[in-house]
């Protein structure tokens, strides 16, 4: 089977904040499974994209979700006019030929769903597959990353501590304001003023983390304003669509951000 | 053109023949029935002013007599200086009080310019001397001007005009009036009468005022998102209006703001209050430690002040550009009126404020030029004291009066400078000292560090600083339980007495800040309420009916058709959540053992009371019926129960204030504790009962001498509530005790904490994990 669809062609951009590149790289070399931390909208897609066309391997995303079943990772048999067929699912379809396989918000899925990537991610690297009678050995290849969102973790949805021991971590912060700008100037196309405005007002509502909001404005919140100020709409208007509003329906953290938000504009 | 710019002081000697004190002198001579009263009035100005000032005074005394006055007048003006001279050192007030009556005189008769002499004493007495009051004669002078006609209704109405107690107030209404009858003078008499409703409805006081307390959320979140610090906001009750609005205040690591500002209203008074708390909190982030007082003079003091305000916002400024727009309107010195200290004073805050202010004063123009050339020195908080104790010299060296009893700093949203200050260990005032700051130091140490003022117990107490319970307070007897007697194997009925001890409400603010330090485990055990109030759901698969189908049972039900076999109609899936139903009671244990310290400096019960506000916080999100028991025991007669939160009531501030005045003391009679605990929970009418022990140790009390005794007894008492249906659990603190617990609670029933800082975070993991069984 072909897995062309699943490579990508051109670089995905991506800022190093750190280590993040060379450890993935050695993890990779040694085919240890990775697991990326971090808030959202920080760059773990993005960086496993990065690192997929950087390692020149296909990449299979699943996004992990509540209703998931074991079947809907490793396949299933459906129902064909001549019969049924077995279907691999994404994740035996890169283990059987070779991709990275990225598993995005895994504390999404149930528990009893996620002990089927055990077997692939300690040294048998292999999948098994009870209904349709196989045991599918891992390609050279096959690589398994997970996100994770600590911001999300909780004791009613925390990864088993067997799951979490099997990987090597990268942990995703908001990057240093300098860096920020960077990002959000080659990703909305606005200009420096503006981004270190962006930066600026983003440490502002970073402050208010435990302190009325859940997460602070991530960087890709930051694009969005950058983009519609680009698409001419005033900085404050913009600022206020695209951070102050979505993130909380709280009337005073509301008034108060918006209150700090003035602060940091010229 | 402004009336009040022509006013200066001259302070010539007066020994030439024609000076204003001889010429005066010489007039008054002539009128016999005058004579008497202006002596008077000359007499006792004397006794505060010298020759150079008198002189000045009885240069304004001339102008009025030469703009013809009128004896009443006259009168008026003498009146007023004396009223004013008694309560004040400076003269420049009386100058201008002279000046402007002279202006009034020309443009709306001498009785108007009576009138708003009459009306001198109130406005004194609501703005008193400052920049206010220059304000107040502008706007009388402006009324003279365009509707003479109304002076002297309004001078005679003047009490309740300036009832809403700031000067703004007073322009609004006076430009409102003018505007009002468009010319028609009998209604504009009408208005400065208050004849008119409209009039009246514009000095109603504090129409829409805004408290503290209405903004005290948005205004610590937004002083939080500015630096990442969260202010501890606190509030002093609103004085009366006959003083200037005090400032807000910095006491320790507090910024105390006024419960409301005086005749600041809706947006304009949230506005405020934000300027305020971002400057006082500036202070407390950008600022690097106390200044002594030495033997500084209360002029150096304010200038060091005043300086130190301009170093720390031009540093606030430099993070977050638009603090400015945050700050600005507040700056409306002008280059005009009277020369006083407090008007150069706050002329110069302009001044280092607003780059474009202009002024070409040399006192202003020199602090600023001070302040720029210490600009690259920016952060050296010692420029400050340099810079304002030599501006503190040259004002005192121009002989420009500075009165400390009724200076307040401009402008408005600054804090009084008192927290900037080290006054050194309880020194007693020396005379150099400015009396203000002494005595509203005073007033912090006793109030210290806080108190609401409705609460019962107003003083308030540090966390943790705990008092023995007085004898007189044993509170009032609810229940009497039986006791196990180990040795002869029975129960003892009715042997031991609890009683209810009413809570002390302590204040909220400390939880609340201690909970502020405790932000991460907050926003995780937020999450878990998140994670259980949505409820758990259970996936049905293979039902008759759902919202989707369960395509496992629909491929073999395919199959099933194709190899002609009935198939399985249950090829749907569906969820369904399950329902907690689920009532707790946390039994908190407050013996003296929990008075110990930690190596933090917390004591044991400040632990415990963190703990319980995490959960408390939590399961009032929930909605989960819970309630807040303390116990402590003094012998079995005197087993003292504390409610914090009954089931019946809702977790609000008054519960955390109540958790907040819990003290350490006495002992720890468990069993009867429990045997009450379960008495409170069984009237609750959930399906399960959870009753959650927090202790630091084994049972104790001071008339039983074998521990095991008590031990054996809670045991009894922990099987007595299972057997009602109510599960008891231990958790227990620090190293020992865990022994007794097990033998009580059960292992599977007891957690040990030992590391006591952990409690906050176990506890909660605790109660989720029992209450998602
Ligand atoms: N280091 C970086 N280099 C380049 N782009 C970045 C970087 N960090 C963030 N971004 C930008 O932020 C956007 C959001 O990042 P991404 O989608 O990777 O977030 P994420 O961490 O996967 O979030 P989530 O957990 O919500 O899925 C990206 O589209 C990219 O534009
Ligand atoms: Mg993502």
């Amino acid at each position: 089977m072909n897995l062309d669809a699943y490579r990508i062609a051109d670089e995905p951009y991506y800022q190093p904040l750190g280590h993040e590149i060379e450890t993935f790289q050695a993890a990779y070399a040694e085919r240890l499974p990775v697991m990326l931390k971090g808030p959202t909208g920080c760059g773990k897609t993005r960086f496993v994209e990065h690192m997929a066309w950087r390692l020149g391997k296909p990449l299979i995303t699943v996004a992990a979700h509540e209703d998931m079943t074991a079947a809907d990772l490793a396949g299933r048999y459906l129902l064909e006019p001549q019969g049924t067929v077995w279907h691999d699912g994404p994740l035996t379809l890169a283990v059987r030929h070779g991709a990275i396989c990225y598993l995005d918000e895994i504390v999404e899925a149930r528990q009893d769903t996620t002990v089927v990537i055990h077997p692939l991610t300690d040294a048998r690297r292999i999948l098994p597959l009870e209904k349709h009678n196989e045991i599918v050995p891992a390609h050279g290849d096959f690589q398994l990353t997970i996100s994770y969102n600590p911001g999300y973790q909780s004791a009613v949805k925390d990864l088993k501590e067997s799951t979490k021991q099997r990987f090597v971590a990268i942990d995703f912060s908001y990057p240093p304001p300098t860096t920020e700008a960077a990002i959000i100037v080659r990703e909305s196309g606005t200009d420096e003023d503006l981004a270190g405005i962006l930066v600026a007002i983003a440490q502002r509502s970073r402050n208010l983390q435990g302190h009325g909001l859940d997460e602070g404005a991530s960087t890709r919140m930051l694009i969005h304003a950058g983009r519609m100020v680009r698409a001419g709409l005033p900085l404050d208007v913009a600022v206020q669509s695209s951070i102050v509003l979505p993130i909380t329906d709280n009337p005073d953290i509301r008034a108060a951000l918006s209150d700090a938000i003035q602060a940091c504009l010229p | 053109m402004n009336a009040a710019k022509q006013v200066t002081l001259h302070l010539v000697p007066p020994d030439e023949e024609d000076s204003a004190t001889h010429r005066i002198h010489r007039l008054m001579l002539q009128r016999e029935t005058l004579r008497p009263l202006f002596r008077a009035a000359w007499d006792d100005l004397s006794h505060h002013f010298d020759e150079s000032e008198l002189e000045a005074w009885a240069g304004a005394v001339l102008t009025l007599a030469h703009v013809n006055a009128g004896p009443a007048c006259l009168i008026a003006y003498w009146e007023a200086s004396k009223n004013d001279a008694a309560d004040r050192q400076e003269i420049a007030p009386l100058l201008v009080a002279g000046q402007m009556a002279a202006n009034i005189c020309r443009n709306a008769g001498a009785q108007a310019a009576t009138a708003a002499l009459q009306a001198l004493p109130v406005a004194t007495r609501v703005f008193g001397s400052g920049p206010a009051l220059a304000r107040w004669w502008r706007v009388v002078d402006l009324l003279a001007r365009q509707a003479p006609e109304s002076v002297a209704p309004a001078a005679d109405n003047i009490a309740q005009i300036l009832a809403p107690g700031t000067i703004d107030a007073f322009e609004d209404f006076v430009a409102a009036g003018l505007k009002f009858a468009s010319g028609n003078k009998a209604r504009r008499q009408a208005f400065f009468r208050l004849e008119e409703e409209f009039a009246r409805h514009m000095i109603a006081r504090d129409l829409g005022s805004v408290t503290f307390l209405e903004t005290e959320i948005e205004l610590k979140a937004f002083v939080t998102a500015l630096w990442g610090k969260p202010p501890l906001l606190r509030s002093f009750a609103a004085d009366n209006s006959q003083t200037p609005q005090r400032r807000t205040s910095i006491a320790g690591p507090l910024i105390r703001l006024p419960e409301t500002f005086r005749g600041v209203q809706g947006d304009a008074a949230r506005a405020l209050f934000r300027a305020a708390a971002a400057h006082a909190q500036a202070h407390l982030v950008l600022g690097n430690g106390l200044f002594p007082v030495g033997t500084l003079k209360p002029l150096q003091i304010a200038l060091v002040n005043l300086i130190e305000d301009a170093r720390i916002e031009t540093l606030a400024m430099r993070q977050l550009t638009g603090l400015r727009r945050l700050w600005a309107p507040y700056h409306v010195a002008t280059p005009s009126g009277v020369v006083a200290a407090p008007t150069l004073m706050a002329r110069l805050a302009r001044a280092l404020f607003d780059p474009a202010y202009v002024d070409d004063d040399s006192f202003v123009a020199k602090g600023r030029a001070m302040f720029t050339a210490a600009l690259p020195r920016i952060d050296d908080p010692a420029i400050s004291r340099e810079i304002g104790m030599l501006l503190g010299n040259d004002l005192g060296q121009m002989r420009v009066q500075f009165n400390v009893k009724t200076y307040v700093v401009e402008p408005v949203y600054r804090d009084d400078g008192l927290g900037l200050w080290d006054f050194g260990e309880n020194a007693p005032p020396s005379g150099e000292v400015i009396e203000l700051p002494v005595d509203a130091v005073r007033m912090e140490r006793q109030e210290a560090p806080d108190g609401d003022s409705n609460e019962p117990d107003g003083k308030g107490e540090a966390l943790g600083r705990g008092r023995p319970v007085a004898p007189d307070e044993r509170g009032i007897i609810i229940a009497k339980y039986p006791e196990w007697d180990r040795a002869h194997g029975i129960e003892r009925p009715e042997w031991t007495t609890v009683r209810e001890v009413a809570a002390h409400a302590g204040d909220p603010r400390l939880i609340e800040a201690a909970l502020d330090h405790a932000d991460a485990l907050r926003s995780r055990i937020g999450r878990l309420v998140r994670g259980v109030r949505i409820g758990r759901t259970i996936r049905l698969n293979r039902q008759h009916e759902g919202h989707d189908i369960d395509i496992d049972a629909a491929l073999d039900a395919g199959i099933a058709l194709r190899i002609g076999q009935e198939p399985d109609p249950r090829v749907f899936r569906s969820s369904t959540s399950v329902h907690r139903d689920l009532a707790a009671l946390l039994l908190i244990d407050v013996s003296e053992s929990t008075r110990d310290r930690l190596a933090s400096g917390a004591t044991i019960l400040d632990v415990e009371r963190l703990a319980v506000a995490v959960l408390a916080e939590a399961m009032g999100r929930l909605g989960d019926p819970f309630g807040l028991l303390a116990f402590a025991s003094d012998g079995r007669e005197d087993v003292r129960m504390t409610t914090m939160k009954s089931f019946e009531e809702p977790y609000d501030r008054r519960c955390v204030a109540r958790l907040a005045g819990l003290r350490s003391g006495l002992s720890t009679r468990l069993g009867t504790a429990l045997r009450h605990a379960g008495k409170v929970i069984g009237n609750t009418t959930s399906g399960r009962k959870l009753v959650i022990v927090l202790t630091d140790g084994e049972p104790s009390d001071i008339d039983v001498s074998d521990p095991l005794d008590l031990v054996e007894d809670a045991r009894r008492a922990a099987l007595g509530l299972k057997n009602t249906g109510v599960d008891a659990y231990g958790v227990v603190l620090g190293q020992a005790g865990g022994e007794a617990a097990w033998r009580i609670f059960g292992r599977g029933n007891t957690m040990m904490v030992h590391r006591i800082e952990d409690l906050p975070g176990r506890l909660s993991e605790l109660y989720f994990r029992l209450a998602r069984r």
